[in-house]
């Protein structure tokens, strides 16, 4: 390996009761893509954020080009060549896109007169470099997702970033766009920039990727190594220090059960069109599709929350109309965990016992309208306690309970309301490998209870451990069923084959 | 920036973030109230000290008529904080409420009942525009209630021309002077009855605690089945009734009702409105209520403005006192907060 | 910068301008008189400097209950410097433009420090301003102002221009070159419109907040001094009825509330717009306390345009994918 642009020596980071960061390496070359990988939680983002100035380490050194480099704000990273491009969008939505590759520029001299036509003449060779096709005087706010990334790559790389971190840059991609992108990268690439590459999609980490770090626990799992040679196994095993472990749950025999939601014909407003399944009592049935493929919408239009425009729902073979989120839950009995944790499934400020009473409310109080509380009490208790809620008592604060206790409440407040049909919607984001196995125990006795679940994933593992039989989604249309006979590699070949033979035939 | 914000899955299983175990007594000691009732018994030591005509029956009593209508009016403005709005309009609506009873009892010469509820629905029904506005526009409810005190306040001086009602029923007027026991006004008494039924609302009632979900965080609220659009239908129409009753009791005090009792476009109201609830310890994001830190703070604010005014400080400085006890008010709460957290005493 | 050009912001509330003045002049041809235009001019000019003050502080997101404060204190200032003191009049002028800009200064480190929000804020503040104006004033006006001033207040330059018209013109040009075209008021624009975006690319966002509200408060105070030219005397009550005011003209001007758009065309339009609707309901007898119904009612429309100007903004982005 070359001498390398950067190189971060035992840098360790401690939040208050946690280690965040256990001397940690990292060695970034220039004219590489360097894959960073982990589990959540593991110190990907800790790490970056350590990079580009927004935490200072509290030990460790990191150097750039043999220099020490220990930036004390964003703007110290950005001056030393460190750039990133995050998940989340950080432009001015009113502003033009040349005005936002350059607001760091213009910021830093208040008052002398924007000059535009020069701005938008560097502007554009940005754009023409990156093959966006837009004008340097659109307004960002007019751009789609993908284009707005790009332009976020252009300030960065306006500012002479030499070293620039990607922040799951795909998540939100359609697959061409993401070529578009891996297209640019290799260029950049070529012409000596260092990117880091942070996904959880390790397809896409093998196609573009050279070089890996693994980080598991705050720890180097891995340090710099090159990708050649390392296959998916390889990779999993490093994130998780185990192999990949698909616990060989027996198949449950779901042949001769009732039909607990028959949905035909379903077209929303959101664009779901043609939408036919069915979910048996008892049955889990997986929901597989990337994100923005129109998974969550269609739960949410199940629900109540959005709005079916045609088509049948059937439950327990009778037609019901739903109209309400508290239709759904009090008429049917259908209850959704939200893949959002923090903004729809929990109220962060309100205890636990308002948090899983919220759907108990109705049902519980008198002819005054009044409740109390020792019913509230007597309807969640058993139910944290079967999930096991480790909370000091039923009055914490949500907010204050730790990833794992949270997720649990999210489900106790469906299970308090005695749901028949569950929809619970990437419900292992964000916890640990323990929590995610209980997460998957909890489901399968859920299911052996005679609740009938809908699960929507995107983890593929998940989906083949938990789910009975498979549905695949991809841009609001289903495009298959498979029966899941838990044999990983068979069913994954599948349900990829149902996405991309679409995008082909799409693309004829 | 996001200093401190580390994932939550790195935080481990095992150690839930808590700190001391507290007695129920010790928590009411760190409660925004206890420091009120303080604050309360401090100043009224300091009034009674400077002038022992602070704590005279004609001055209590003068303190528990003021008090009754600050608190009423602090009431109409935190029903609404709860959703996580505010409702500039109150002083218009209350208003309003007051000038449609003076006219139902002058003008259409109905009965004192009659003209109560008929104000009472009115101020229900101005609220539940602002409501339904807010909800079907899915704007801001500054912007919604900003129109609108205009627009009702506009009307109702339209259709008054400005002019008062003195016409009031006997039993109105005879309500705002009755004293029981030589001191106390019934109106405080009846403010008292309201905040213990908000109370029991908030506290016990299935829609109380609807509504502070909704208020707290309300895609949560709505995927919980809760209709979060008429909660804040409800909310404000509460805030006009309660707006109004804030109106009646200011008529029946000064035996008219007269359009300018509120000031211009009722903006009078609006410190006073906020300061209850915000001193209180009512949550300006909603989701949080105090009722009983509401009634202590407009019984403090009260009290200090007519403690200030027996002092001679100069009726005319009492504005900037108030405002600087908003701010203070504020700044000590954070102050509070920022300790309860680092101690993690929340 | 090139977009077509019914779909700047100002053209709509520009067309509707025109519009008003085409019709009701053709109605009532004495709205067209030189008289009335002097009237008209004068309200638009004080007005505007109100509205640019709330204008600049919606420019960061946030919101400046006390506006009006501001301006009545920096009126009773200007006119009790003079009568009390016997201070020249321009003296007592930057004095009480300070007084403003110092109004403002305190509104936004309050905001800007102790991450409390601007409503509450500002409404402590609105409380505190006025509060100082009625212990200094005891409610009772400042009389005595030198003829200079009046003769300002009221005199034209050319026709039926008034010399108020020249510290408008200049606050809108000096704002828009400020916001449109130096750095420094681009960051305010973004602030408002992405904070944390803005603060990524290095722009100090207290110092912006702070920078706002300063400028607020001068506007304000300029505003103030203005209206005791034009009323001859320093009433304690100047500023109490700029609130809804001071948020209709941006409103109808295209701000959005949320921060990061605002336009000083389109404030100024809707200025005029608010000015015109109040002479007409004179000009045609009709009640004047409908002047408060009718500015209630333009602030809902226009939100409400903006609102489906916005919502057809992301649908047509959304369709066409660039």
């Amino acid at each position: 390996m070359k001498a390398p642009v950067f190189e971060a020596g035992n840098v360790t980071k401690v939040f208050p009761g946690v280690l965040a960061l256990d001397e940690v390496n990292l060695k970034l070359a220039s004219g590489s893509i360097h894959a960073l990988l982990g589990e959540n939680g593991a110190g990907k983002s800790t790490l970056i954020k350590i990079m580009t100035g927004v935490h200072r380490p509290d030990g460790g050194v990191m150097k750039i080009d043999g220099q020490p480099f220990s930036p004390h704000t964003t703007r110290d990273a950005i001056s030393s060549g460190v750039g990133v491009v995050y998940q989340e969008r950080n432009l001015i939505p009113q502003f033009s896109i040349a005005e936002n590759i350059f607001l760091e520029r213009l910021s830093a001299k208040p008052l002398q007169r924007i000059d535009y036509p020069a701005l938008y003449a560097d502007a554009q060779k940005w754009l023409d470099l990156l093959e966006i096709d837009a004008r340097p005087e659109t307004q960002v706010d007019k751009l789609n997702v993908a284009r707005m990334q790009l332009v976020e790559i252009a300030k960065a790389l306006s500012l002479n970033t030499r070293i620039l971190l990607l922040d799951e840059p795909t998540a939100s991609l359609t697959q061409h766009e993401t070529e578009t992108l891996f297209g640019i990268l290799n260029r950049l690439r070529e012409n000596g920039a260092s990117l880091v590459f942070v996904s959880h999609k390790l397809e896409e980490v093998q196609e573009i990727c050279d070089r890996v770090t693994v980080l598991r626990d705050g720890r180097n799992a891995c340090e710099s190594r090159a990708l050649h040679g390392l296959d998916r196994q390889d990779i999993v095993r490093l994130m998780i220090g185990r192999s990949e472990q698909i616990p060989q749950w027996n198949q449950r025999d779901i042949s001769g059960d009732k039909v607990a939601l028959d949905i035909r014909n379903v077209a929303t407003q959101d664009g779901h069109r043609d939408i036919n399944f069915q979910l048996g009592k008892g049955e889990v049935l997986g929901l597989y599709g990337l994100v923005g493929s129109g998974r969550t919408e269609l739960a949410k239009a199940l629900i109540g929350a959005g709005n079916v425009t045609s088509g049948e729902i059937r439950i327990d073979g009778e037609i019901a109309k739903i109209g309400s989120v508290a239709d759904a839950l009090h008429q049917y009995g259908i209850g959704y965990v939200s893949e959002d944790r923090k903004g729809e499934g929990l109220i962060l400020i309100h205890s636990v016992l308002e948090n899983a009473g919220i759907t108990v409310w109705k049902r519980l109080k008198n002819a005054f309208g009044l409740l109390s509380d020792r019913a509230v009490v007597n309807s969640v208790d058993p139910v944290l306690k079967k999930l096991e809620v480790r909370t000091p008592s039923s009055r914490q604060i949500v907010g204050n309970l730790s990833g794992g206790n949270q997720q649990k409440v999210s489900v106790a407040k469906w299970l308090a309301a005695n749901v028949k049909i569950l929809i619970v919607d990437e419900p292992t984001v964000g916890v640990d490998i323990k929590t995610k196995a209980y997460v998957h125990e909890l489901i399968r006795e859920l299911a052996d209870s005679g609740t009938s679940i809908l699960l929507i994933t995107s983890d593929m593992p998940e989906m083949v451990t938990v789910a009975d039989r498979i549905l695949v989604m991809d841009e609001f249309e289903l495009r298959g069923e498979i029966v899941n006979d838990r044999n990983y590699d068979l069913v994954s070949e599948r349900i990829m084959h149902h996405i991309h033979g679409s995008n082909e035939e799409a693309a004829e | 920036m996001s200093g401190i914000e580390i994932d939550s899955a790195a935080v481990p299983e095992a150690a839930p973030k808590q700190g001391r175990q507290l007695g129920p007594l010790q928590r009411f000691m760190l409660s925004n109230e206890f420091g009120l009732i303080v604050l309360i018994v401090v100043f009224a030591v300091v009034f009674w000290t400077v002038s022992p005509m602070f704590l005279s029956k004609f001055s209590l009593y003068a303190l528990g008529r003021t008090s009754a209508v600050n608190i009423m009016i602090g009431f109409s403005m935190m029903v609404v904080i709860v959703t996580g709005g505010l409702n500039l309009a109150v002083g218009a609506i209350g208003v309003c409420a007051a000038m449609a009873c003076g006219w139902l009892m002058q003008a259409a010469g109905m009965n004192w009942v009659f003209a109560t509820l008929g104000g009472l629905a009115v101020g229900g029904l101005l609220g539940a525009v602002n409501g339904v506005v807010i909800v079907r526009s899915g704007l801001h409810s500054f912007v919604i209630t900003l129109a609108t005190m205009s627009i009702m306040f506009g009307m109702m001086i339209f259709l008054t021309q400005a002019e008062s009602y003195r016409e009031i029923s006997p039993v109105f007027t005879g309500f705002g002077r009755m004293k029981l026991w030589g001191v106390v006004p019934p109106m405080l008494l009846m403010t008292i009855v309201v905040g213990v039924l908000l109370w029991v609302l908030f506290t016990f009632g299935s829609l109380g605690r609807q509504i502070l979900a909704a208020g707290a965080n309300p895609a949560a609220a709505e995927l919980s089945g809760i209709n979060v659009g008429n909660m804040v239908i409800w909310c404000h129409a509460l805030s006009g009734m309660l707006a109004g009753i804030a109106g009646f009791m200011l008529v029946s005090r000064t035996g008219a009702a007269i359009p300018s009792m509120a000031g211009q476009l009722g903006q009078d109201w609006l410190l006073p409105a906020f300061l209850a609830p915000v001193l209180g310890g009512t949550l300006l994001t909603g989701g949080r209520v105090s009722v009983l830190g509401t009634l202590l703070g407009g019984f403090l604010v009260t009290m200090l403005t007519g403690g200030l005014l027996l002092m001679q400080v100069g009726a005319f400085w009492i504005q900037t006192y108030l405002g600087l006890l908003l701010l203070l008010a504020v700044l000590l709460d954070l102050a509070r907060r920022s300790y309860l957290a680092r101690n993690k005493l929340v | 910068m090139k977009r077509e050009l019914w779909n700047q912001d100002w053209f709509g509330p520009f067309a509707v301008t025109v519009l008003a003045i085409v019709i009701v002049g053709a109605l009532k041809p004495s709205f067209l008189s030189p008289f009335n235009i002097q009237i008209l001019l004068l309200a638009i000019s004080v007005n505007a400097l109100v509205a640019f003050s709330q204008m600049v502080i919606i420019a960061i997101g946030q919101m400046n209950l006390s506006v009006g404060a501001i301006g009545g204190l920096a009126a009773i200032s200007f006119a009790g410097m003079m009568e009390v003191w016997g201070l020249p009049w321009p003296v007592a002028a930057v004095l009480s433009l300070g007084i403003g800009l110092l109004a403002g200064l305190t509104n936004g480190l309050l905001c800007a420090y102790t991450g409390i929000s601007a409503f509450v804020i500002t409404l402590a503040t609105l409380s505190v301003f006025k509060g100082f104006n009625l212990g200094i004033t005891e409610a009772q006006p400042f009389y005595d102002v030198p003829e200079m001033v009046k003769w300002l207040g009221n005199a034209t330059v050319l026709g039926p221009i008034p010399w108020l018209v020249l510290p408008f013109a200049v606050s809108a040009v000096a704002l828009w070159y400020l916001l449109f075209r130096l750095p420094l008021g681009r960051s305010v624009l973004a602030v408002g419109g992405n904070t944390h975006a803005a603060e990524l690319s290095g722009i100090s966002v207290p110092r912006i907040v702070v920078f706002a509200h300063s400028v607020s408060g001068l506007l304000a105070a300029m505003a103030g001094i203005m209206l005791v030219a034009r009323l001859q005397l320093g009433q304690p009550s100047i500023g109490d009825d700029w609130l809804i005011l001071s948020f209709a003209a941006p409103i109808i001007g295209g701000a959005v509330l949320t921060g990061g758009r605002v336009s000083v065309g389109g404030t100024c339009c809707g200025v005029a717009i608010v000015a015109i609707i109040t002479q007409v309901l004179v000009l045609f007898n009709i009640d004047p306390f409908l002047v408060q119904v009718v500015l209630g009612g333009l602030i809902l429309w226009a939100v409400g345009v903006n609102r489906i100007r916005e919502v057809r903004g992301q649908r047509k982005a959304a369709a066409a994918g660039i």
